[in-house]
């Protein structure tokens, strides 16, 4: 067997690291560098031989000389290159700052070959930050940017990329003449660019103030041309970071990005950009999901740049890598979030089923990805009506994914479920049916409050026009103890969708009132009980609308709603809530509690006039009266038609 | 509703949205879950010959002047069972859409005929004739306008024999909750009226139910 064959293999090259011959230590340490570029495997292999802390060893060592220098170093470079457990374990070693110290060497090949293996670690969150803010950290950024080495400055273009966070060291870098330094490396190497790019991001990100002050006079064309200049280079990555760059603008300060006219030139080249192999191509999507987040405008826009084609074309394709098949999927879900469009051509290229398939990837984001696209697809009312969505094929998957063993992919599939139990057909017993309900009202006493939020609204969802069937099933798995707890839940998010459950749970068969009374009458106790003491509106108005719809029922019903908004007299009086609540300034609040006014006083009942005398000695009537003026017109017709009610009975005018 | 089929040609046309901002009005008579029960006089000629009608509003959308539900016509000659129909409307609030449809082979001359058959218009008409009443300020007008166009069969085919071709020119007022409109086909009788009113399923008051979608 040839000698250089057997002197190759990995526990060799680690034992030779530590050889006292520094020629052996270089030869050894070249081949274990070529032998780890590009390849994980092997990257984990040495790792795990405990190559690392030798090599930090190597470059430690003020005895070594260039070549073991520039050797040691990129060999370092290249276990932090992309694998996390590289970076872990080359900042363990204590490598990191004897790569710092040799950045001020002599000799420019040492200096070269320790900035690009410092480049290596900054891309990789999980490497130190710089603190602006600290004299020394700024001093030490600056003498890299005024460095003449091209490694150097690209270098200092990803610390602060990597490092700037708070809006003080925003303004610090900027008060040091940074992003004029930056401005200068746009017109440098291509990585001097790049990493650049992302720095004015970094230093821009959510600081409308600087950017105004940067971009001057005449809103940027000058200071910022050469950004936008950069969405037309040649390079993807190039195209891609401008566009970050620029969408940072946008989002801190949109009318910047207005000014600069590029807000429609983004979507195209994002788009484009859609179609590139490697991380550009990868990158994308994200990018083009958080530009048009909430913003139906740029969904627009996107959409007659045939986003949504494009991402189904590559959702379609075999093989996808999972980081790439996450931001297609992102991005389909943040385009077809508002315009019903969007859904409709989602639909028509048949996708669904890939999607559908997404639910069982093995990656966690791809699942909750897959939720996210589904979430936005089910929003369609149309579909809904139509009951589309309501079939096996859909909600099997995502039920299984209710047991998902991530939490948050436990919440994205509660978000599509939620949805499709709107289902306005007969269908909606399919819920029960496949034990669906058991699984989401297991969440919604899980003791994270983010399913069990997702849960309560998936069965006030649910609830909506459900059947007497359909209610009974819920209530029997739910018990009216848990609905009542859920009422008075520590979360207000939870709180406000439990009493839209309660209000679908009321609503519909006279006979439905009968659950806000059954076991001793916990439901309307714990209602009452919010509409007294909730500070929260939304809170208030779907506590007002339970009251509501109680006082829609018999004389019973409507007596007990009494009770609860008007005090006794032997409570010494006071203001009644339900005054409190039609003096609110909430237009919203004062419909519901008028609302509740029209069905107390409701003709067909027959002791109205006992209820409005009550209702009367207690002021609210005179409170009724001031409002038939009311600014909100919903709330000026209610007011006349409780009045008109009032006068039926010949009260209403004492 | 749907109508006997005369003539089935399918049309549609996406509309152009005007810009102008104004605030919708909010009307709870309007959410989702709403239920209203009323006729349709399928002849303008036979004042007799009326569908029993019931409406419920399942979307409803302000901002975008977008609101949908089902319409079921409950003694349909020669069907055996009600026929459902979805619908879409939108809502005449300036923003979003105007009087003038623009669709549906409604000229203006037809929607000011139509919008004239609604007493509540008639202090809008002549801005209406002038630009479809871009620059008025409904938000604050006690009535609702708004054009409902059936989508599809909700529980028969398209074979059933009956037409969605046509839409409705609708009315809703505010002071008592009532639907007024008038269905609109070239190819079906004219002014088919459309008269509903709010119910509330057999209770002594209204009650609301809700849904949000995440």
């Amino acid at each position: 067997m040839p000698a250089s064959a057997a002197g190759n293999r990995p526990e060799e090259l680690c034992e030779r690291l530590a050889s006292v011959d520094s020629g052996v230590r270089l030869k050894a340490l070249r081949e274990i560098k070529n032998q780890i570029i590009g390849n994980r495997t092997k990257k984990l292999t040495y790792i795990k031989l405990g190559a690392v802390p030798r090599v930090a060893a190597i470059v430690g060592d003020d005895d070594s000389d260039a070549p073991l220098f520039v050797q040691s170093a990129a060999a370092l470079g290249s276990f932090a290159c992309g694998v996390d457990i590289g970076v872990k374990t080359v900042l363990k070693s204590g490598a990191f700052p004897h790569l710092i110290r040799i950045l001020s060497n002599q000799d420019e090949k040492v200096v070269d070959a320790s900035a690009r293996s410092l480049r290596m670690i900054f891309q990789s969150k999980l490497a130190p930050k710089y603190d602006f803010l600290n004299r020394k950290d700024m001093d030490f950024i600056l003498s890299l940017l005024n460095s003449v080495n091209e490694n150097v400055t690209e270098l200092a273009a990803s610390i602060i990329a990597h490092s700037c966070q708070t809006g003080g060291e925003q303004k610090a870098l900027s008060d040091e003449g940074v992003l004029q330094k930056l401005m200068n490396l746009l017109t440098g190497s291509i990585n001097q660019r790049d990493a650049s790019l992302d720095a004015f991001a970094a230093i821009f990100r959510n600081n409308s103030e600087l950017i105004s002050k940067f971009a001057g006079f005449d809103n940027g064309r000058k200071t910022l041309g050469p950004v936008v200049e950069l969405l037309k280079d040649k390079y993807p990555r190039t195209r891609l970071l401008a566009s970050v760059c620029l969408i940072v603008i946008g989002q801190a300060s949109p009318c910047h990005l207005e000014e600069l006219g590029v807000k429609t030139k983004l979507i195209p080249v994002l788009v484009e950009l859609l179609e590139e192999p490697g991380q550009p191509g990868d990158d994308a999507p994200f990018t083009l999901a958080n530009f048009v987040a909430g913003k139906e405008e740029l969904q627009k826009l996107a959409f007659d740049a045939n986003a949504v084609e494009k991402l189904c074309k590559f959702l379609r394709k075999t093989a996808v890598q999972p980081k790439r098949f996450e931001g297609l999927l992102l991005a389909l879900s943040e385009l077809c979030s508002k315009l019903e469009i969007c859904r409709n051509q989602f639909h028509q290229l048949q996708v669904l089923h890939i999607v559908i398939d997404a639910l069982k990837h093995d990656s966690t984001e791809v699942r909750s990805a897959a939720c996210y696209c589904l979430r936005s697809i089910t929003r369609s009312v149309k579909s809904l009506s139509a009951g589309d969505f309501t079939n096996e094929t859909i909600l099997v998957p995502l039920v299984q994914l209710l047991r998902d063993p991530s939490t948050s992919v436990q919440v994205a599939a509660l978000g599509p479920l939620s949805n499709i139990a709107v289902d306005f057909t007969p269908r909606k017993a399919i819920f029960v049916q496949c034990g669906i309900v058991k699984e989401i009202i297991q969440l919604s006493k899980s003791m994270d409050s983010a399913p069990r939020l997702n849960a309560v609204w998936a069965l006030r969802n649910l609830m909506f026009l459900s059947d007497k069937m359909g209610k009974e099933s819920i209530l029997i798995e739910l018990t009216l103890s848990t609905l009542a707890s859920l009422i008075c839940d520590s979360e207000v998010s939870i709180q406000e969708q439990a009493l839209g459950l309660v209000c679908n749970l009321l609503d519909g068969s006279i006979d439905s009132i009968e659950y806000a009374f059954a076991e001793d009458g916990k439901i309307i106790k714990a209602v009452a009980r919010q509409v007294k003491n909730a500070t929260n509106l939304e809170v208030c108005i779907q506590g007002m609308y339970v009251l509501s719809n109680i006082a829609a029922g018999n004389e019973l019903h409507k007596e007990a709603v009494m009770d609860h908004i008007i005090p006794p007299v032997s409570s010494g009086g006071g203001t009644p809530i339900i005054t409190s609540h039609l003096r609110s300034s909430d237009s919203r609040l004062r419909t519901a509690s008028t609302w509740c006014i029209v069905n107390l006083t409701h003709p067909t009942s027959t002791d109205a006039s006992d209820r409005i005398a009550r209702l009367r000695n207690a002021g609210v009537i005179g409170q009724i009266k001031s409002m038939v003026n009311d600014p909100c017109l919903d709330v000026k017709f209610r007011v006349r038609t409780a009045l008109e009610q009032c006068t039926t009975f010949g009260n209403a005018a004492s | 509703m749907p109508v006997r089929v005369l003539d089935s040609s399918p049309r549609s046309q996406i509309s152009g949205v005007n810009q102008i901002p104004a605030i919708p009005p909010a009307c709870t008579l309007l959410s989702v879950g709403q239920t209203f029960a009323g006729t349709q006089n399928v002849s303008s000629l036979q004042k007799d010959e009326a569908w029993r009608v019931n409406v419920r509003i399942q979307g409803c959308d302000l901002e975008h002047g977008y609101l949908c539900g089902t319409m079921e016509a409950l003694n349909v000659p020669f069907a055996d069972t009600p026929v459902v129909t979805f619908w879409e409307g939108e809502i005449v609030d300036i923003k979003n859409y105007t009087f003038f449809t623009g669709k549906w082979e409604a000229t203006p001359e037809d929607d000011v005929k139509h919008w004239s058959k609604f007493q509540s218009f008639s202090p809008l008409l002549s801005q209406v004739e002038v630009d479809g009443g871009k620059s008025l300020d409904l938000s604050n007008y006690p009535f609702i306008f708004m054009r409902w166009k059936e989508q599809y069969f909700v529980n028969v085919g398209t074979d059933c024999g009956l037409t969605i071709a046509g839409f409705y020119y609708v009315c809703f007022s505010f002071s008592d909750g009532s639907i007024n409109g008038f269905y609109y086909d070239p190819n079906s009788s004219p002014f088919q009226k459309l008269e509903l009113k709010s119910t509330n399923e057999g209770r002594s008051g209204f009650s609301f139910s809700s849904y949000q979608l995440q």
